[in-house]
């Protein structure tokens, strides 16, 4: 009995003393939670780091999904990262939580494509390092169209031609019910989502979902299902994997699906989406870049490791070639220039617009993603089906409390 | 070795709660603490032997089940979610800790000088041969010095020092090692303030808000306005709300919600009867074809009944998730395999996730897929359990089929059946995956302003009030949903329990 308890007590002191230091602050320490596609690319650039600054720094791999969550409660706790890989349209949340710091790049800064540090802009504050950029365009299968077309009344012509539901081949499609997908043709008309105060800031009261241009572009989108150029029960897997199968001429979609289509041996085209009776489409410009955490203890060499380790041009175009999306970085891009899938996405994203990074956002996906449905469905004509949206919006944002 | 085994446990336990210690979670430490000590109580002590096997379940119960309820009623009591989660000393820290620079703002380049006490003095150079200095010894007032005073050295002629007294210039990399403790210095040179920069410069700040904590006033510095906490957010008098917002208790608030809110309030009661349809017919389904092939399975002029028996429990063995989306797949109106039969065949097309009736006949096949196989191995346990003579004082009896059936073989499955079934309507009521992954709770409904569409049922409504709040997402009104679900569901179950007298029967058989 004596030697248990002795034992006992001699194992837990052991274990006290072990356990303490783990719980010791991290200043001096570099802390990065970056993506599995990410990882390998910083590490590079963190060793540079090392060697130079005698500073270690730790990648840790997060999932993408999970860094936004995770963030939010290690943050606060004191045991979150230094710097965090992001997208520019979680900055309204991260700022709104108090977790992200924002950042001075300078000099650097005019070294990155204008967009790109607009959508990193929140409240008149630049609030990360932004290193790739990406929009829509169209995509399409050469053997089935041999040319793109320049507007969508020649692609209305062209995906009747190549429709044959019996055999299984499509023209034309994109996600019906998806309001990322779908923005171009509303943005065509003048439509949007949230306009912007005199500051330049998006501002949550000014929901432009039932403009004019909103529902000219509802009914665009209408008129497509109603040609039978849209089919009705398009969704993402079943436009991505049509495709890919080869019995898809055209769709509109992003850079993510290059490497499914090259995988699949299709021989596709890049172009800009065709004018919409002679206006352009807008797609949605998505921004990814680096975050400072609020919570470091490390702002300074954060800032530093960012400024004079990740923008640079070797590991900008190390990202890029570890997954191939648009650098905002201009040396960077200027490299790549030749590639032509490339220009033509980057020529999209001139066309575009940076997403809305605003919290108020989360009341906008799901509802209008909903009445996209309603119209495709030919449930609701699409004036009402934009109106009751933005009723929807608006009610959400105003709210009760 | 019994002892040395809880010695290691307790070593562990109380590491463990060291851990949650310095993490500054007490209540989990002494919860940790306290189920250890009853945990060697029950060893060490005779008279407690029933409690040395009950204590494990007790324990794993009030860590697994009891303590995330109290802790979703704890979050359903605030406003916990975008903007709100911070605590109040946080968000003002980072208000307090909140600098700008000034129109015009001064930056100049900065050395850092070091004696042999790890003393810091820090030199701003402002013009050539001129610079501000501190004194050192924590000192962070600045002073003007000219760089050829007696004192200064500087050996290499770069026109920088090279020491200052006693203190020698620090190298890059030994400034770089301090730079986390140099991003909190704040150096004054009087009314002016300055802050490190970067691993260069120090540069002009100002304050921007002052605080006052007995108060909770917070001073807007550059616009002169007052702040005040207005339910977890700063707020002006004009309604000017400020990030990043706190988390704070809002008593009944969000259960309120659920009666002023009529985003929540308004489709619960569709949700609720869509909710209740959907547990019911998926039980009532499961168990119906369950039981049907168990019967077949069960009769002995079958062949190959071990064969089909473990063909049909293949969509058990198979993770549920996969299937769920294998058949949304299936269902697919373009291009799913279930309307390219019956294209072929009948030429109909089925808008399966588009009406809002057959994207419930959906979702209520694919559950009835993943569900069947669970009854079916339960009926076939359970119709073991039969004894024999009573189908063969039924025939002499004269009973048919029919009959034995109805009187002999269902009553008499009941008893081990009844509270499984019960559970199953439980689970079903809350079962958010199949409902997620066909069809998100799609399609919507016409006319609605609200988040909910025609399949989903109360969790996956809760889960889109959680994430599409007009402001981010709403973990308190969440909460709040989700504990006056586990109420109705508590509910359900306890009727059900009492209507199918399954607790009583089941006592009376152990």
């Amino acid at each position: 009995m004596k030697k248990a308890i002795v034992l006992f007590l001699a194992l837990s002191l052991l274990v006290v003393a072990a356990a303490l230091p783990a719980a010791a602050s991290q200043a001096g320490k570099l802390l990065i939670w970056a993506d599995a596609v990410r990882t390998p690319v910083l590490k590079t650039a963190a060793e540079s780091f090392t060697r130079e600054y005698k500073i270690p720094v730790d990648i840790v791999e997060v999932p993408f999904g999970d860094i936004r969550g995770k963030l939010a409660t290690a943050g606060p706790a004191g045991e979150g990262p230094d710097i965090v890989v992001g997208p520019h349209d979680w900055l309204g949340e991260l700022v709104a939580n108090g977790l992200i710091a924002p950042i001075d790049l300078g000099s650097e800064k005019s070294k990155f494509v204008p967009v790109t540090v607009e959508a990193f802009t929140y409240n008149n504050k630049l609030y990360g390092l932004p290193y790739a950029m990406e929009a829509i365009a169209l995509i399409y299968n050469k053997k089935m169209v041999p040319t793109p077309p320049k507007t969508f009344e020649e692609l209305i012509a062209m995906a009747r031609k190549l429709t044959d539901k019996k055999q299984g081949t499509y023209g034309y499609m994109l996600p019906g019910a998806d309001a990322y997908h779908s923005y171009p043709i509303i943005s065509a008309f003048g439509g949007y989502i949230f306009g912007r105060d005199a500051g330049g800031n998006f501002n949550p009261k000014d929901v432009g979902l039932d403009s004019p241009g909103a529902v000219k572009g509802a009914r665009f989108i209408e008129r497509l299902i109603k040609e039978g150029v849209q089919p009705r029960g398009a969704d993402y897997n079943t436009m991505a994997n049509l495709f890919k199968e080869g019995k898809l001429g055209m769709m509109i979609t992003g850079p993510w699906e290059i490497a499914n289509a090259r995988a699949a041996r299709i021989n596709y085209g890049v172009a800009r989406i065709p004018a919409i009776e002679g206006k352009k489409p807008r797609p949605f410009v998505g921004v990814q870049g680096f975050m400072v955490s609020a919570h470091s203890k490390n702002v300074v060499l954060a800032n530093e490791f960012l400024k004079g380790f990740v923008a640079t041009k070797d590991v900008m175009l190390a990202l890029y070639k570890q997954d191939p999306r648009i650098p905002a970085y201009k040396p960077a891009l200027e490299a790549v220039d030749d590639n032509p899938d490339l220009k033509a996405f980057a020529a999209s994203a001139s066309d575009g617009q940076p997403m809305p990074s605003i919290p108020e956002m989360s009341a906008v996906w799901g509802a209008y993603n909903d009445k996209l449905s309603l119209i495709l469905n030919g449930e609701q004509t699409p004036d009402k089906a934009m109106k009751d949206l933005a009723a929807q919006v608006r009610k959400a944002i105003e709210g009760k409390k | 070795m019994k002892i040395a085994a809880l010695g290691v446990f307790d070593a562990l336990a109380v590491w463990a709660a060291a851990g949650l210690l310095a993490w500054h979670n007490y209540g989990l430490a002494a919860a940790l603490l306290i189920g250890a000590a009853l945990i060697n109580y029950a060893v060490f002590n005779p008279k407690a032997v029933p409690a040395r096997y009950l204590l494990p379940a007790f324990i794993a119960m009030a860590a697994m089940v009891v303590y995330p309820i109290l802790y979703t009623m704890f979050i359903s009591f605030t406003n916990y979610g975008t903007g709100h989660i911070l605590s109040q000393e946080g968000a003002v820290d980072q208000f307090t800790n909140a600098y700008y620079a000034p129109p015009e703002a001064k930056e100049y380049p900065f050395h850092a000088y070091g004696n042999d006490a790890g003393d810091l003095r820090f030199l701003l150079i402002t013009a050539r041969d001129q610079g501000l200095l501190t004194r050192g010894g924590g000192a962070t007032a600045l002073e003007e010095v000219s760089l050829s005073a007696p004192g200064f050295k500087d050996e290499d002629g770069d026109g920088v020092p090279d020491a200052i007294g006693g203190y020698a210039r620090l190298s890059r990399l030994k400034l770089i090692s301090k730079l986390s403790d140099l991003q909190e210095t704040t150096l004054s040179y009087g009314e002016s303030v300055f802050r490190l920069k970067d691993l260069e410069k120090f540069a002009e700040v100002r304050k921007r808000y002052d605080y006052h904590p007995k108060s909770e006033v917070l001073t807007d510095l550059v616009t002169g306005k007052t702040y005040v906490p207005v339910k977890g957010t700063f707020t002006a008098a004009d309604g000017t709300k400020l990030d990043p917002g706190f988390q704070n208790a809002v008593g009944w608030d969000n259960y309120l919600a659920f009666f002023t809110d009529d985003r929540v309030s308004g489709p619960f009661l569709r949700v609720f009867i869509w909710t209740f349809e959907w547990a019911f017919l998926s039980v009532f389904m499961t168990f119906g074809l369950g039981l049907s092939l168990a019967l077949m399975l069960n009769d002995s002029r079958l062949r190959l009944r071990k064969f089909y028996r473990m063909l049909l429990i293949i969509p058990y063995a198979f993770p549920g998730f996969i299937s769920a989306l294998i058949w949304a797949g299936f269902f697919n109106t373009e291009v799913g395999i279930v309307n390219r039969i019956l294209g072929a065949a009948m030429s109909v097309t089925i808008p399966w996730f588009q009406d809002p009736f057959w994207a419930r006949v959906a979702v209520l096949v694919v559950n009835l897929w993943l569900g069947f196989p669970y009854m079916m191995i339960i009926a076939l346990g359970a119709l073991q359990s039969i004894p024999g003579e009573m189908y063969e004082a039924a025939v002499v009896d004269g009973a048919n089929g029919w009959h034995r059936f109805w009187r002999i073989t269902l009553p008499n499955l009941m008893i081990a059946v009844a509270p499984l079934l019960v559970g199953s309507f439980a689970f079903n009521f809350n079962n958010f995956n199949v409902i997620y992954l066909v069809t998100k709770g799609l399609p919507a409904i016409v006319g609605a302003q609200t988040p909910a569409g025609a399949t989903d049922i109360l969790i996956s409504y809760t889960y889109r009030l959680a994430f599409e709040g007009g402001r981010g997402t709403q973990y308190g009104l969440a909460s709040a949903v989700s504990i006056i679900i586990f109420i109705i569901t508590a509910t359900i179950s306890l009727i059900n329990f009492k209507l199918t007298g399954a607790v009583e029967e089941m006592s009376e058989n152990v």
